[in-house]
């Protein structure tokens, strides 16, 4: 199993760097950080789930980038990489969280991404389920969902900046916060 | 149109195939191909030995003794693995490189091009029918469009996106509109130029929309439902992101809706990581990939 992508400001070189430090969360991958110069950025969102948590007291935050909904249409990937599935995945990151001092009363959640093809019959609906896994679990959770960009046609990227918990989203030539 | 003849002009000072890559590519077509003839195709080109050494020494085809020759690593791998490796190998360099035009980072559209070629597979697994020798290496070239008209003719996508919002335009339509011609025929005409095998060119022709072909015909309707599920699913996707139509005929003829999909992307995503690590090691490795000064 992959250990969580933990990136603590306790580094061995024991100062915070001034510029900024870009970390790219990539398909079925999850990143979380106590640093204030960090960029988490995910992208290519398509019908995937990006999702940003991020605590502004203790500083702490993480994304993850969710391909599929549900785990059990295969255990063992899902054993090995969790952050592949929403219902696996999401947990793994608060769970990260959590461990670097964050706590759930305090954190925001933005989502971004849960597209579909121009799919007027709805033949796929694998955003919309990614989307509603999504909400139940954060619903489990007690996690409100501060501001989302879902649905569409369009491929987004993610950026969460850890120094002001601002999370941007791009596709095309649009770029908004949210 | 003007915007069209541009293009084709400039597609035909796109810089191919390496010829070895060209020739395994046509040798791997037919259906008696000489494993010698095929082997020395592969020898003469340093390149193309080494990915195939390389792919035959990998834990991905589990390799438990380390081999050194042509002849062995064509054993090891079996013909059919040997027929997708060197295709993947030989499409790498240019599927490798960053396509401006459509916002694609370097990489991303060879990782699209892989994947799509192992949803391909999968999906064929799932029908009766076996499907054609050429469906992987369609699947494989299938945006090689995309290289010749973002990286040569640098087009921008943002209007053709605007159109396509605009008037609820599938991406390839709307690139019609805006250039008179897409990438899906650009890949084609360049197949064409390069003589790969009319089955082939066809694939790469209709892939977006397969229901302009001949109702039925198993490869484009795997690369199309391939390629659906794989720009869904965000694999390599680029400017254009999910603004392509599904043809509900191809899925319905595969039997394939979210069940079977979410399935397919499960498998592809997996054997992804192993594969186009392998693969990106040949990215660039003597190809000259410079379009030419007066190209764009």
């Amino acid at each position: 199993m992959n250990a969580p992508v933990g990136i603590s400001k306790e580094s061995p070189s024991g100062h915070t760097q001034a510029a900024s430090v870009t970390h790219t969360v990539g398909i079925s991958d999850m990143k979380a950080t106590d640093r204030p110069n960090d960029v988490l950025v995910t992208y290519s969102l398509g019908s995937c789930i990006g999702l940003t948590l991020f605590d502004p007291v203790a500083g702490v935050g993480g994304m993850i980038h969710c391909m599929l909904p549900l785990s059990n249409i295969d255990r063992a990937t899902a054993d090995r990489n969790p952050y592949m599935f929403t219902d696996t995945g999401v947990p793994a990151l608060l769970q990260a969280i959590f461990d670097m001092g964050a706590e759930r009363r305090r954190l925001a959640a933005k989502v971004a991404g849960a597209a579909s093809l121009l799919d007027e019959k709805g033949m796929f609906r694998i955003g919309e389920r990614n989307y509603t896994v999504l909400r139940k679990i954060l619903c489990k959770n007690d996690i409100l969902v501060a501001a989302e960009d879902v649905g569409g046609t369009v491929a987004r990227t993610m950026y969460l900046y850890m120094q002001t918990g601002r999370t941007m989203i791009k596709s095309g030539s649009r770029e908004m916060e949210l | 149109m003007k915007r069209r003849e541009q293009i084709l002009s400039e597609l035909r000072s796109t810089p191919a195939l390496p010829m070895p890559a060209i020739r395994v590519v046509q040798l791997i077509q037919e259906p008696d191909v000489d494993m010698r003839e095929l082997s020395q195709a592969v020898r003469y080109d340093p390149s193309l030995t080494a990915t195939v050494l390389r792919l035959a020494n990998s834990s991905y085809f589990g390799a438990a003794r380390s081999i050194g020759s042509v002849q062995e690593a064509v054993m090891r791998l079996g013909t059919n693995r040997l027929f997708r490796v060197l295709t993947a190998s030989a499409v790498a360099p240019l599927a490798g490189l960053a396509v401006k035009g459509y916002d694609l980072q370097p990489g991303a559209l060879l990782e699209h091009a892989v994947a799509v070629a192992l949803a391909a597979e999968r999906l064929a697994a799932s029908v009766d029918q076996p499907a054609p020798n050429y469906t992987f290496t369609a699947a494989l070239l299938h945006d090689i469009g995309k290289i010749a008209m973002g990286s040569c003719v640098q087009i921008d996508a943002r209007p053709i996106m605007d159109l396509a919002f605009r008037q609820n335009l599938s991406f390839q339509a709307a690139e019609r509109e805006v250039l008179g011609i897409d990438h899906a025929e650009a890949g084609a005409i360049l197949l064409e130029f390069w003589n790969l095998p009319p089955g082939l060119v066809e694939v790469v022709r209709r892939h977006h929309e397969p229901d302009t072909a001949e109702p039925g015909t198993l490869a484009i309707d795997l690369v199309h439902a391939a390629d659906s599920l794989c720009l869904l699913a965000g694999i390599g996707s680029g400017a254009d992101g999910t603004h392509y139509r599904p043809a509900p005929a191809v899925l319905s003829r595969l039997q394939l809706g979210t069940k079977l999909g979410e399935a397919v992307i499960c498998q592809v995503w997996s054997s992804l990581r192993d594969l186009t690590g392998l693969l990106s090691v040949t990215v660039g490795d003597g190809v000259n990939v410079t379009c030419p000064s007066d190209c764009g």
